[in-house]
């Protein structure tokens, strides 16, 4: 069965360069866009281990009536059958639940904030709960509508770097799009993390699909960050060291996301969907 | 950090990979704590919304009261917590129905800050409900730190339930019955056992905090069997008032949500509304302990039509509350309504039989409670404990059993599902472990597709599809369009059965004139449950998953039967 992505639908100039996105990411990866256009600004997403409140921000509201028809013309335009999403069930009669059995999710930067707040550096509440909790990886767009020509992955050499780093090989399977990859090398040297990629089983793929494994030698990771191609899809796991460790020493993903406006796929601790 | 990290998987540790009930009767004693904890909170908060209130009652606008309270809570709930309103009960066993006790962290505190409000101005509302939700939360969020499996996340949500409810009413049997009976629906050892201890907890915090009191303590009946018969009358009663109360409730509901005002301008209308029937019958206000309390003490000292009349008020004081938006629960109301119809019943035997020596009007009161209760939520056995245990008449067992189960019986004849569960069943969300609708929600259509079959497209010619069919094992044949890859319908061998026996046809026929182009269609995200009913109405026995116009596979009966099978066996073995 095809891959599917949710999208939840902003109608407003903003919501439209999320969709670009979204089909664009979908024709790349041979999925097909499910698109939600909310009649309320609070839904509830059931996972396996949490239950997600989103409360959006009014501007997903927007001129209910014309919310489909933009949709569909925008998804008609880029050649694409439109499909919407239509809540089956209600939490407390009045919250449609969203069901979460899909490939992948599109999400801005955050969707319970005006998108006049939005700006690199922050990624809403909901979004990182959605992402902490979520089986499918979530893409999280740059604010305007940008091509990607190729994959960067970066590997820290934790399981969720793992898990990353086996979506970016996904992807530019599908996609036919070449794939780099970048570890920040601090602790650990090269061989360490070479050798995490061989107690994997990975030396195969990284054989047939990356072009080239860059490592940074600057202990400065935000200033090594401009050598990522800026039109590059940009892959990563997070969330993946636990609350304790990612408060004292910060996430990377964080520091990834607040120095790039690339798009992000940010496959979650609990990502396990491949296909 | 190892070791911060294993905390969080208590389910590895050695000493509870031995047997995982252990783990359950731990965590069972920590939400017990908690849900207790939660409600010494609102019943503590309540007293002293009321205290402090009190200065203002003598005042001429203290109608206004429940309105601000009703607003201010409706508010909190809408634009604070972002929470629907209504007491949360349906919404703890809809989760427990359908999502494996998944429960928000706010609704840990959201509804015990709103009822307060509510109930501590004077609305016409009990804290029960409110403490039932926010200990079921305490109990599910409890299960996610801990990575807890669906199983013991449903558990400890009936777990928090119980301590709650024990917590509030000092009543551990009655809260272990309401959460087996009302919130897991399940009566198996594996829950019974960790909810107990849930119970104990949550009752040992009250009566550490609030002291060991009998909530409702009265004098000793001396019951004689023309009293025991006597209560038949008093359930039919009870099972009026509950109809009635349950209808007000619902009506109210529609009526409110007719009015194009933003909710919390309902909620204060239906406020304002209750101040002003509290003003000439102040019994209907508040949750209403201290009027229960009087009248099974028999100190209700009003003739018959004003006690009937209160009766009636405090039914509409309470769809008026709940209603029109206001947070809380009908446990007390519901303790305040019978009580009164009790003592109502009573008027009204000592009317038509003054030279019979009835019991005193506390009696009745007491079978009242138990009826209304029994009625509303059609749960009998939480009827009969509650009362027993929150007012020590061990002596009126007998008249309580009939008063409970008649009650229930009438009910369910004309209400088939409770309060609670109405809209729940109305939707198709109630879904009780080991039934049928719960089976199939856990199975889906994706994960039975059968994918092995042979497609074929609408120009073959009948005799190559001869020789596909010698190869094939399956009877039905998708048909797909040769250049689109659309799906255009179906061939199923006994629709062309006469034309497979008649070999002049074979080079003369095409597939795409003799497949069905009418057949009716799967799509993965469909609800198995309608699946099988469609299969059951039409006679079908598979039928093709179709999406985009994409032939996906076939889902059949005997596949869908098989799994059912298989998921009975996983959730009925334990």
């Amino acid at each position: 069965m095809e891959s599917r992505l949710l999208h939840i639908f902003r109608n407003n100039p903003f919501g439209r360069e999320t969709l670009l996105q979204s089909i664009y990411f979908c024709k790349k990866v041979g999925a097909s866009p499910v698109i939600y256009t909310p009649k309320t600004t609070k839904f509830l997403m059931y996972f396996d281990n949490d239950v997600v409140q989103v409360d959006l921000d009014a501007s997903y509201l927007n001129s209910p009536d014309t919310a489909e028809k933009h949709a569909i013309e925008i998804l008609e335009q880029a050649g694409m059958e439109p499909r919407f999403l239509d809540p089956k069930h209600y939490t407390a009669s009045t919250l449609p639940d969203i069901h979460t059995n899909f490939d992948y999710m599109c999400c801005p930067r955050s969707i319970s904030d005006m998108s006049s707040k939005i700006g690199l550096g922050y990624i809403g509440p909901r979004v990182r709960r959605i992402v902490n909790s979520a089986r499918f990886p979530v893409l999280v767009t740059s604010p305007v509508y940008k091509e990607w020509k190729s994959i960067a992955v970066f590997f820290g050499g934790s399981a969720n770097a793992v898990k990353a780093l086996r979506l970016g090989f996904h992807v530019s399977r599908v996609s036919g799009m070449q794939l780099d990859v970048f570890t920040q090398t601090g602790k650990s040297s090269k061989e360490d993390y070479q050798q995490v990629v061989k107690d994997e089983n990975l030396e195969k793929e990284m054989d047939l699909y990356i072009n080239q494994w860059h490592f940074f030698e600057n202990r400065v990771f935000e200033e090594n960050l401009y050598d990522v191609p800026h039109d590059a899809l940009v892959i990563l796991g997070a969330y993946g060291h636990g609350i304790i460790k990612n408060f004292v020493f910060g996430s990377m993903m964080e520091k990834i996301q607040s120095t790039i406006s690339n798009n992000l796929l940010i496959a979650g601790p609990n990502y396990t969907i491949l296909r | 950090m190892r070791i911060l990290k294993s905390w969080r998987y208590p389910g590895n540790w050695p000493f509870f990979r031995f047997d995982d009930r252990l783990l359950l009767m731990l965590m069972a004693a920590i939400v017990g704590n908690f849900s207790g904890l939660a409600s010494v909170a609102l019943n503590r908060s309540l007293l002293m919304m009321s205290e402090w209130l009190h200065h203002f009652r003598h005042y001429w606008w203290v109608f206004v009261l429940p309105a601000i309270g009703a607003a201010l809570s409706s508010l909190f709930l809408e634009k604070v917590v972002k929470e629907g309103a209504g007491h949360g009960v349906p919404e703890v066993i809809y989760s427990v129905s359908r999502y494996g006790g998944l429960l928000r962290f706010r609704s840990s505190f959201s509804r015990l800050i709103s009822s307060c409000l509510t109930i501590g101005s004077g609305g016409s509302a009990g804290p029960e409900a409110p403490v039932v939700i926010s200990g079921a939360a305490i109990g599910s969020n409890i299960a996610k730190y801990f990575s807890l499996n669906d199983r013991q996340r449903v558990t400890l949500v009936g777990c928090g339930a119980a301590g709650a409810i024990s917590s509030i009413f000092n009543a551990p049997i009655a809260g272990m019955v309401f959460a087996i009976e009302v919130i897991v629906g399940e009566w198996k050892s594996v829950n019974i056992v960790p909810i107990a201890i849930a119970s104990v907890a949550g009752t040992e915090i009250s009566r550490i905090l609030q002291g060991n009191q009998i909530p409702f303590s009265h004098h000793l009946f001396k019951i004689d069997l023309l009293n025991i018969f006597a209560c038949l009358g008093l359930a039919v009663l009870s099972a009026g008032a509950s109809i009635l109360l349950t209808r007000m409730l619902r009506s109210m509901h529609t009526l409110s949500h007719k009015l194009p005002s933003p909710l919390w301008v309902r909620a204060a209308i239906g406020g304002c509304a209750v101040g002003v029937i509290g003003l000439f019958l102040p019994v209907v206000l508040g949750e209403g302990y201290h009027s229960v309390k009087v009248l099974i003490e028999g100190k209700y000292a009003q003739g018959l039509m004003i006690v009937a009349l209160a009766s009636f008020a405090k039914i509409a004081a309470t769809a008026l509350t709940l209603g029109w938006g206001g947070s809380g629960g009908i446990f007390a109301p519901c303790l305040v309504i019978g009580s009164l119809l009790g003592v109502t019943y009573h008027h009204l035997l000592a009317l038509f039989g003054p030279s019979v020596s009835w019991v005193n009007e506390g009696y009745y009161a007491l079978l009242g409670m138990a009826g209304l209760i029994s009625g509303m939520l059609q749960a009998p056995l939480t009827g009969i404990f509650l009362i027993i245990e929150i007012t020590g008449g061990w002596e009126v067992i007998l008249p309580l059993i009939i008063v409970s189960a008649v009650t229930t019986t009438l009910c369910h004849y004309f209400e088939p599902a409770s309060y609670y569960l109405k809209d729940l069943v109305e939707h198709g969300h109630l879904l009780r472990p080991g039934t049928d609708a719960r089976v199939l929600s856990d199975l889906n259509v994706v994960e039975l597709i059968e994918g092995d079959c042979i497609i074929v497209n609408q120009n073959m010619l009948l005799r190559d599809f001869v020789d596909i069919i010698r190869k094939s094992h399956r009877n039905y044949f998708p048909v797909e369009d040769e250049k689109t890859g659309d799906f255009l319908g179906i061939i199923h061998l006994d629709d062309i059965r006469p034309h497979l026996f008649n070999p002049v046809m074979y080079d003369a026929v095409f597939l795409g004139q003799i497949m069905n182009t009418r057949v009716e269609t799967v799509h993965p995200d469909d609800d198995l449950l309608d699946v099988i009913r469609k299969m059951d109405m039409k006679g079908l026995f598979s039928m093709p998953v179709v999406l985009n116009n994409r032939f996906l596979g076939l889902i059949s009966k005997a596949t869908i039967l098989d799994q059912y099978r298989k998921e009975l066996m996983v959730q009925t073995s334990h």
